[in-house]
């Protein structure tokens, strides 16, 4: 079976409308396969935007060119 | 009423952040809601275990998986498990992870093999995230998965996986998890190491460490005990693992018996209220299935109003399994509240 590395992952994202657990696994999928991941902070700025911190670990390498918001 | 509980592992929870120490209220949950699919955090106590028809052992990338509704869990009287054991374990202690195979398959009447050993050791390593969780990685995941082939190509209907993991018995965390704080710095790797098998090969797989014994702690949690009372964490898979649902696609929906649990027919999900950003939890949340948030302090502060998330709030598992009992009866929740506000009506 050809697999590659695995790989942690630590992003910030803000919240978009929509499904959260597609928004998480379409940013963690520009990094790899995602294999294990889970939202471990929240920050609430005082305009009412919400910036979430992802940690993972995808199946593949990570494209230096995706940047990580 | 089918219900689904989650305690994420390696985050340091109060309860379910040690040595299969969230059994009890498992056991509990399983009582009120008379069927109750969960994860090996919850039911691994390493030499400890409980076997109860009304619970499913579902790994953790299958649990995402089966809340996303991509899967379907199949319950089987008995699973063939087979024993992937990493070749990084020294002779001795390979031999008396041997002898506990042994052990469930005369003790315990299950159905165990073969063994397979990986080509190579897998490097097992440990570390933690930025917020401070478990994580881990293993070098040679391609070894893992070679062993876990050959293993289902053998007929292994469920996996065992031991991989050798490294001894740090002077470390600040290590004290600490053993005198009941901090978090179990092996979770996250062994979490690794199960979903990648389960999601390679689609068959219901487990992990077990295997450690160096340690020096007896006088001062020893008795949530962490479990994992001192033999020379392997292994009893707990095994015995989970030999009834544990088999997976289906959900492509198999109509070709599935009437013993098919689908995530259509689960009535609540129930996690740490300040730990609600994994999957499973997002995926039920997002198909309108009740969420029970149950106040079990951990390392996050992932809540239901940081996500923007409708909860049942539950101070308790024993508070948690009354609403799950109320669910399954059909009693609104509120009903049991005071004060019981008026209606309202629509504008």
């Amino acid at each position: 079976m050809n697999l590659g590395e695995l790989r942690p992952v630590l992003l910030q994202l803000e919240r978009e409308p929509g499904s959260l657990r597609a928004q998480v696994e379409s940013a963690l999928l520009r990094h790899g396969q995602p294999l294990r991941w889970a939202i471990t902070d929240v920050d609430l700025s005082a305009e009412g935007r919400s910036f979430l911190q992802i940690e993972a670990v995808v199946i593949g390498s990570i494209d230096p060119k995706c940047s990580e918001a | 009423m089918p219900t689904l509980l989650v305690i994420p592992t390696g985050i340091g929870c109060v309860v379910g952040g040690f040595a299969g120490d969230a059994l009890p209220a498992a056991r509990l949950l399983a009582a009120a809601s008379g069927c109750l699919i969960t994860h090996p955090n919850v039911m691994n106590g390493a030499a400890l275990y409980w076997s109860d028809p009304r619970i499913h052992y579902v790994e953790g990338w299958s649990l995402d998986r089966f809340a996303a509704g991509e899967l379907l869990l199949q319950p089987v009287r008995q699973q063939r498990v087979g024993l992937l054991l990493d070749a990084g374990i020294e002779p001795e202690l390979r031999q008396r992870h041997l002898q506990v195979a042994d052990g469930c398959r005369a003790t315990l009447g299950l159905n165990i093999g073969p063994v397979v050993t990986t080509d190579v050791p897998l490097e097992v390593s440990l570390s933690l995230g930025a917020s401070g969780v478990s994580w881990g990685q293993l070098r040679r995941p391609d070894v893992l998965l070679r062993a876990g082939e050959q293993l289902k190509a053998a007929g292994a209907t469920a996996i065992a996986v031991v991989a050798r993991f490294p001894d740090d018995p002077e470390s600040e965390a290590l004290a600490a998890y053993r005198q009941g704080s901090g978090v179990d710095a092996l979770a996250g790797a062994e979490a690794v190491i199960s979903h990648l098998l389960s999601r390679e090969l689609g068959l219901p797989c487990a992990h077990a460490p295997a450690l160096s014994l340690l020096p007896l702690d006088p001062e020893l949690d008795p949530r962490a005990a479990g994992e001192e009372l033999g020379f392997t964490f292994l009893p707990c898979v095994l015995v989970g693992l030999s009834r544990a649902p088999s997976l289906l696609p959900a492509t198999a929906s109509s070709a599935a018996g009437a013993s098919v649990l689908e995530i259509d027919a689960v009535g609540a999900v129930i996690a740490p209220a300040a730990a609600l950003g994994g999957s499973a939890v997002l995926a039920c949340a997002e198909r309108g299935i009740p969420v029970i948030a149950v106040d079990n302090p951990c390392l996050l502060n992932v809540t239901a109003e940081a996500l923007g998330l409708e909860v049942l709030p539950a101070a308790s598992y024993s508070e948690a399994a009354g609403l799950v009992l109320a669910l399954r009866e059909g009693i609104a929740p509120v009903a049991l509240q005071r004060p019981l506000l008026p209606l309202s009506a629509l504008r």
